[in-house]
């Protein structure tokens, strides 16, 4: 499954400092967040999809079918709001739904932006290591290191966790437990699948807490990295192509709008 | 006593990644049933609120409601739901955090528990706001919200303080919690 997600190629992308790559992305997604400029957004998508398609190193055939669940939620979000959306030069009614221009508008922005919000969470994570991005945190941010290790450690119990959920889930099966409906159903499936799960988790970490202590893991004193991580030019090519992407989207010529 | 322990962290810091993994499975349900009962969605809208409270219930530290939906949030986002959901955990955590903080960390009772999840709530209506979820007709924002309101107090109220309460039966919560009967009474 993890080979799945390993590049075909490594590109100059790939090199960046990861913190530094994951604070441009972040920011790039804090501007398309509180954008309500559809032009602008639509730049932006199409920026970091062909950033994405041509220096992430990945198959075309798999870079489309991770947008898969993208373009899905582009359907389901902007048809909401067209649907149910507020405005007043109505289109079409019919019962409580009702389509106006304002509507359709708010529905085509909200999905494009989810999509362009994905591309640019695809761009960060596709190119990324988990790992070194949090040793790249630790070093370039000053993330505290008990944080991040937290963190990784936990992430790799992760399938420890699906696992058990499984075998829950057979567990319950072979024992013929029958689900009621309704909300009370919901209660009944979260508390039989949550309190096994959380008690065996919350024993698993504190052990593994206990343990990291007993090989002398300390919170709060200076440390050294196994993975040492710097800036080097191609964080300033980055940044330059993030400059550029959201100059080009903001300068665009009013015909295009 | 409210010092945190690397114990602690590490908990807690799981506690949201369980949650992360929970609602990742919570998801696939809820993408199924989105577009044929848009009513149904939101009165289960309330899961993505429970893993501050629920956190802050079980280590019962400052801090730990923050930490852990911020935790889940990047687990979250490392399986692929953007990078927004980091704003989400941040600001549902935060609000949550702000409510604990108001009892000043001494209520750890179904209505505190509730009204931390309802405080979530408010927060994600507000980032809402901003995105453009919110943009509906006024009936459509009172009963989207309104369930959303009513599924967050359930959710993190109700059912999370008996999930602890269970947890506590099974004796996991002495090992990261000093055990001391006076704080045994507040639940009661």
């Amino acid at each position: 499954m993890l080979e799945w997600f390993a590049p075909q190629r490594i590109t100059w992308l790939h090199r960046a400092n990861p913190a530094w790559k994951g604070l441009l992305m972040f920011l790039v997604m804090l501007v398309l967040f509180f954008s309500r400029d559809l032009a602008f957004i639509v730049v932006i998508a199409c920026w970091y999809g062909g950033f994405l398609f041509v220096f992430s190193g990945f198959a075309r055939r798999k870079l489309l079918l991770l947008c898969l669940p993208f373009a899905l939620t582009f359907l389901s979000s902007s048809l909401t709001l067209a649907l149910f959306g507020k405005g007043e030069h109505v289109l079409w009614q019919w019962g409580i739904v009702k389509i106006s221009e304002e509507s359709v508008r708010s529905g085509l922005i909200i999905g494009m932006k989810s999509l362009a919000i994905g591309l640019v969470s695809l761009v960060l994570l596709l190119t990324t290591r988990p790992v070194l991005l949090f040793y790249a945190l630790m070093q370039q941010f000053r993330f505290p290191a008990r944080f991040a290790y937290s963190f990784l450690a936990a992430l790799r119990l992760v399938p420890i966790v699906i696992e058990e959920w499984q075998t829950r889930t057979h567990a319950l099966k072979v024992r013929g437990i029958a689900f009621s409906k309704g909300v009370k159903g919901v209660y009944e499936r979260l508390k039989l699948y949550s309190v096994p799960l959380f008690a065996q988790s919350i024993r698993r970490a504190q052990r593994m807490a206990v343990a990291m202590e007993a090989k002398q893991f300390r919170m709060n004193q200076p440390r050294t990295y196994y993975y040492e991580t710097s800036y080097s030019k191609i964080d300033a090519y980055l940044t330059a192509y993030v400059c550029g992407s959201l100059l080009v989207a903001l300068l665009m010529p009013e015909p295009f709008r | 006593m409210k010092q945190w322990k690397f114990t602690d962290v590490l908990v807690t810091i799981m506690v949201g990644i369980v949650f992360g993994v929970i609602m990742k499975f919570w998801d696939d349900f809820y993408t199924l049933i989105k577009p044929i009962l848009p009513t149904m969605r939101q009165l289960l809208y309330g899961m993505w609120f429970m893993v501050g409270p629920f956190a802050f219930l079980l280590i019962r530290k400052p801090g730990a409601a923050l930490l852990a939906s911020l935790a889940g949030a990047g687990l979250s986002a490392f399986i692929g739901h953007g990078v927004q959901v980091l704003m989400y955990g941040f600001v549902q955590g935060l609000m949550a955090e702000l409510l604990f903080a108001a009892f000043r960390y001494k209520r750890y009772n179904i209505v505190v528990a509730g009204l931390a999840g309802v405080m979530s709530c408010l927060g994600s209506f507000l980032l809402d706001l901003y995105y453009g979820y919110a943009d509906l007709e006024a009936w459509a924002l009172v009963v989207k919200y309104g369930l959303r309101t009513i599924s967050a107090f359930v959710f993190t109220g109700v059912f999370a303080y008996s999930i602890i309460k269970a947890l506590e039966a099974t004796k996991v919560t002495t090992l990261i919690r000093p055990v001391s009967p006076d704080e045994y009474k507040h639940l009661d």
